[in-house]
Formats: structure tokens, C-alpha cells, sequence
């Protein structure tokens, strides 16, 4: 450390280091998009394939795994590194992670929705948009709840068990209960799929997420 | 409760400080920088923080104690990370309740914590421009001032090194720049020494001083001999309560009579004022 020496600058390239920048990298956002559109691809070359193009319900797997999938990378991009220095930020957080949110969970429900074209009225745009949104409010809810790098676990199980389940008419005609295994048209489904994402973006954007590390 | 404290010490009485509050040190004025009353903290049944009593003004205040005594726990309630359970904290004249006066301390506030974190991909100009960008650096002064902070901790040579390519004590030089990006009024360090050499230690508590003509430094250290060599005073705290209060000499002189196997004469003053506080809080318990 030179401390007496004054120390003489230039003014550095403003390379990289405008503000927005420097969130979306520290949030590894550039790789949650990455992750997105690969989950995007794989959704449209399984999709496309002739028995799923041609079957509806050969596409369930699909509009459950792929939102499991996106919400996950969208939870873990919730982590920070640095809480107790973000904790003495002049700005309130809350409007940028609720940004952060809602960019991404739209970004994620438009890349998945195209990667699953036709079929609207079963197992199609409507429905992998619906799961995706529900998804990304149970992941939320959960990064609050658990920290944002478990975040991916609520949901998992919950979309586990629903699918597996889904062979019981008891469960698969349940509206509530298996809302991500309802045809995209069907109101209940999407009214608890929006649900959850409003009620879970909203919680993560006013709490933020559990604080993670030696001071947990 | 009554504290030791040191002779020639400045009588700070709170009712002398009204507003953003002066009080008679030595021969002249200063700002008290600093004042928390009744602080009281708790985290689930221990208390960590037992009304509190404290106020720091410009100059460089070392906080010792032992581990648990309630320094990082008091750091971290400046620096508006954590919550008091009871009592006030007043900064820059500003009262911490109101979320606008909270906003304006923080832009002024420095902060290194004890585990500060990282992000993996970011550089070193990455990473304090980010801690700029959180404190609201404007993005005409942004990037000279990291550039300064940086060459100020003895890193500019590395400022476009990972850093997770760093060693630990350079790691922590990144810490302490990230504090002073924003040219801070009051600037909190929490175990700032840990990890440096001797030769970074020497250099950091001359940095330390330089700050502290402008600033209000406030250093929680293990290390006795950090304060003996670059603090104004000592501030001692144990089990939650202010043990003693004194400058560096003052406290050598507790231990003067010692022996050197013992440790150097602040590390018996150090002891010596520990035994005291427990010794007068067990009579007041017996009592």
C-alpha cells in the first residue's frame, strides 16, 4: 500500500463497468439467459418431434420440466455474494429485484412459449406460459424462504409430485392442486398460476432473499 | 455502569451535543461523527449489545474485545445492516429511523465487513466500481475514484487482475478499497488487518491515519498493537458492555508494570482493563 505518495489517475475507460452492467454480472444474468435459451432449444427439438407434435399429452413432460428449468436458473441468478455491502446501498432494492423478476420470468415464458408451437388449446403456448409464471413465483417465494441457491427445491418437488401423480383422475382434475397439469384454457389453472407469481414476486421484491453465508 | 476511563480523555456528555453536535476536545471543537444511546442488540436470547453508551468523533477508534464481546455486532448497526433491538443511533447528525436520512448516512458510509464476499468474475475495478455504483457514485466521478481507491490500497497494478486470482491479504487491500471508494465521513472495518503482512499492516495503519484527519474511522481489531500504532483511541468492549474507554497510552499505562512475557505493555493494559470490567461486574452481580 502506497499511502503517502499521492497518487496521480487517468480516468478509466468507462469499459463494462456502466451500472447496469455490473448488476447483471454480478446476478450471472448473462448465464441465466444462456440457460434459458438452451432450455428454450431443448424444449423445441423435443416438442417437434412427430409423436409430441402430433400427440397433445405426449407434450405434459414437457410444459412441466421446462418451466422447472427456467425457474431454477431464475431463483439461483436471485444469490448475492456481497449482502452486507448491498445491505448498505444508498437506492432501496426492491424495484430492482423486482425487475430482475419480471424480466426474466418474461423472457422465460416468451423463449418457452415459441418453443412449443400449435396445439393452444391443450398442451401448448398457453400452458407452458401459465406453468412457467407459477414456477417462477413458487421459486421466489422460495429464494425468501430458503435462499436463493435451494430456491429450485419447492419447486421441484411440487412439480414432481403433481406429474406423478397425474395419473390419478383424483389429482389430474384437480384445478388447484394440479393447476401446471390443466390445458392451457382452463381459468382456475391460470388464476392460481398467476397467483403464485404475483404473490411470490411481490414477497421477494419487498423481503429479498434469505440472506446466505457465515451470517445467515 | 461505571466506566474506566482514561485521564485526559474528552468529556463527551451527550447533553453538550445538540444537533449535529460538538464537544470540547482537548483545546478545540469537533464533530461528534457518531453518537448511539441505550443500544441494545439481541440475537434470539443472547445479548450481544447491553445499553450502550458511545460516541466517535473525526479520528481513528479502535475497537478491541474479545470474540463475542458485541464489536461486530455494534459495527454492523452503524454501517445499517442490522436492526437494533432498542435504543438510538444518531450519524452525521442524521437519525437512522427514517429511511431518507438512512439513504443520505449510507453515501457517506464506508464499510468493510468481516466476510465481505465477492463476485468470482469480477476485477478488482469490476468489483469497487460496483460498491461506487452502490453508493451512488456519479458515472462522470466513478471511475477515477476507483482508480484512486485502488492505488491507495497498493493494488493498481492489479486493478484488472480477477479477483479470485488474489491472495488473501490482497483480497482484503480490495475490501478496504471498496470502503473508500466514496471518499467516506465515517468509515466502519471490521477485522481490516486480518490476512495482511507486517509490511501491509504498516502501511494500512498509516493509510488508517491519513483517513482519520478527515474521517471518522472506526477499526474492530484483534490486534492490540494496530491501535497502540494508529489509533486516536481505544474503545474496549466486553460481553456486550463498554469495558473502558482511554487513548492507546492510556491504556499501555494500565499495564506498565508487567512483565514482557506477558505481552507488551498495551496487550497487559488490554488484560488488565478486561479483569477490571468482570471483577466490578461480578461485585455488582454479588451485590
Amino acid at each position: 500500500m502506497n499511502v503517502i505518495r499521492r497518487v496521480t489517475v487517468n480516468a478509466a475507460p468507462g469499459r463494462g463497468l456502466t451500472p447496469f452492467a455490473l448488476y447483471a454480472r454480478s446476478r450471472g444474468i448473462p448465464a441465466t439467459v444462456a440457460a434459458l435459451v438452451c432450455a428454450a432449444l431443448l424444449t423445441l427439438w423435443v416438442a417437434g418431434r412427430p409423436d409430441a407434435y402430433l400427440d397433445p399429452y405426449r407434450r405434459m413432460p414437457l410444459i412441466s420440466l421446462a418451466p422447472l428449468l427456467t425457474s431454477s436458473a431464475i431463483g439461483v441468478s436471485l444469490h448475492t455474494y456481497t449482502r452486507d455491502l448491498d445491505d448498505t446501498a444508498v437506492r432501496p432494492w426492491w424495484p430492482r429485484r423486482l425487475a430482475h423478476l419480471l424480466v426474466l420470468a418474461a423472457l422465460a415464458a416468451a423463449l418457452s412459449a415459441l418453443a412449443v408451437p400449435g396445439l393452444s388449446q391443450e398442451f401448448g403456448a398457453a400452458a407452458m406460459v401459465r406453468n412457467t409464471l407459477g414456477a417462477v413465483g413458487i421459486t421466489a417465494a422460495a429464494a425468501v424462504l430458503l435462499g436463493a441457491r435451494l430456491s429450485w427445491m419447492p419447486t421441484t418437488l411440487y412439480f414432481s409430485a403433481v406429474y406423478l401423480s397425474g395419473a390419478s383422475s383424483r389429482v389430474s382434475n384437480a384445478t388447484v392442486l394440479a393447476w401446471s397439469l390443466q390445458p392451457g384454457p382452463q381459468r382456475g389453472a391460470w388464476a392460481v398460476g398467476l397467483g403464485l407469481f404475483v404473490l411470490g414476486t411481490a414477497l421477494c421484491a419487498a423481503r429479498g432473499v434469505r440472506p446466505e453465508g457465515p451470517r445467515a | 455502569m461505571n466506566i474506566p476511563r482514561a485521564t485526559g480523555m474528552p468529556a463527551m456528555s451527550g447533553d453538550d451535543l445538540p444537533g449535529t453536535a460538538t464537544a470540547m476536545d482537548g483545546g478545540g471543537l469537533r464533530t461528534t461523527a457518531i453518537r448511539v444511546s441505550g443500544l441494545t442488540v439481541r440475537h434470539r436470547r443472547t445479548t450481544a449489545l447491553d445499553a450502550v453508551d458511545l460516541d466517535f468523533g473525526p479520528g481513528v477508534h479502535g475497537l478491541l474485545g474479545p470474540n463475542g464481546a458485541g464489536k461486530t455486532s455494534l459495527i454492523r448497526v452503524l454501517a445499517t445492516v442490522a436492526k437494533p433491538t432498542a435504543g438510538q443511533v444518531e450519524m452525521l447528525g442524521s437519525d437512522l429511523h427514517g429511511h431518507r436520512e438512512r439513504s443520505a448516512v449510507r453515501r457517506e458510509l464506508g464499510y468493510l465487513p468481516q466476510d465481505f464476499g465477492y463476485y468470482p468474475g469480477f476485477t478488482v475495478r469490476e468489483f469497487v466500481a460496483y460498491v461506487g455504483w452502490l453508493k451512488e457514485l456519479s458515472a462522470a466521478s466513478a471511475p477515477a475514484a476507483v482508480e484512486r481507491a485502488v492505488a491507495r490500497v497498493g493494488l493498481a497494478d492489479r486493478i484488472d487482475a480477477k479477483v479470485k486470482t488474489l491472495s488473501g491479504g490482497m483480497i482484503r487491500r480490495v475490501g478496504i478499497a471498496q470502503a473508500i471508494v466514496n471518499d467516506p465521513r465515517v468509515l466502519l472495518l471490521d477485522e481490516p488487518t486480518a490476512g495482511l503482512d507486517p509490511e501491509q499492516r504498516v502501511e494500512f495503519r498509516a493509510l488508517l491515519r491519513e483517513l482519520g484527519s478527515t474521517s471518522t474511522v472506526l477499526v474492530s481489531t484483534h490486534l492490540v498493537e494496530d491501535v497502540a500504532a494508529a489509533c486516536t483511541d481505544v474503545t474496549l468492549i466486553e460481553a456486550g458492555q463498554v469495558a473502558y474507554r482511554g487513548t492507546p497510552r492510556s491504556l499501555a499505562a494500565l499495564g506498565a508494570n508487567g512483565h514482557e512475557s506477558d505481552g507488551n505493555a498495551t496487550e497487559r493494559g488490554y488484560t488488565a482493563a478486561l479483569r477490571a470490567h468482570r471483577a466490578a461486574r461480578a461485585a455488582g452481580a454479588g451485590r
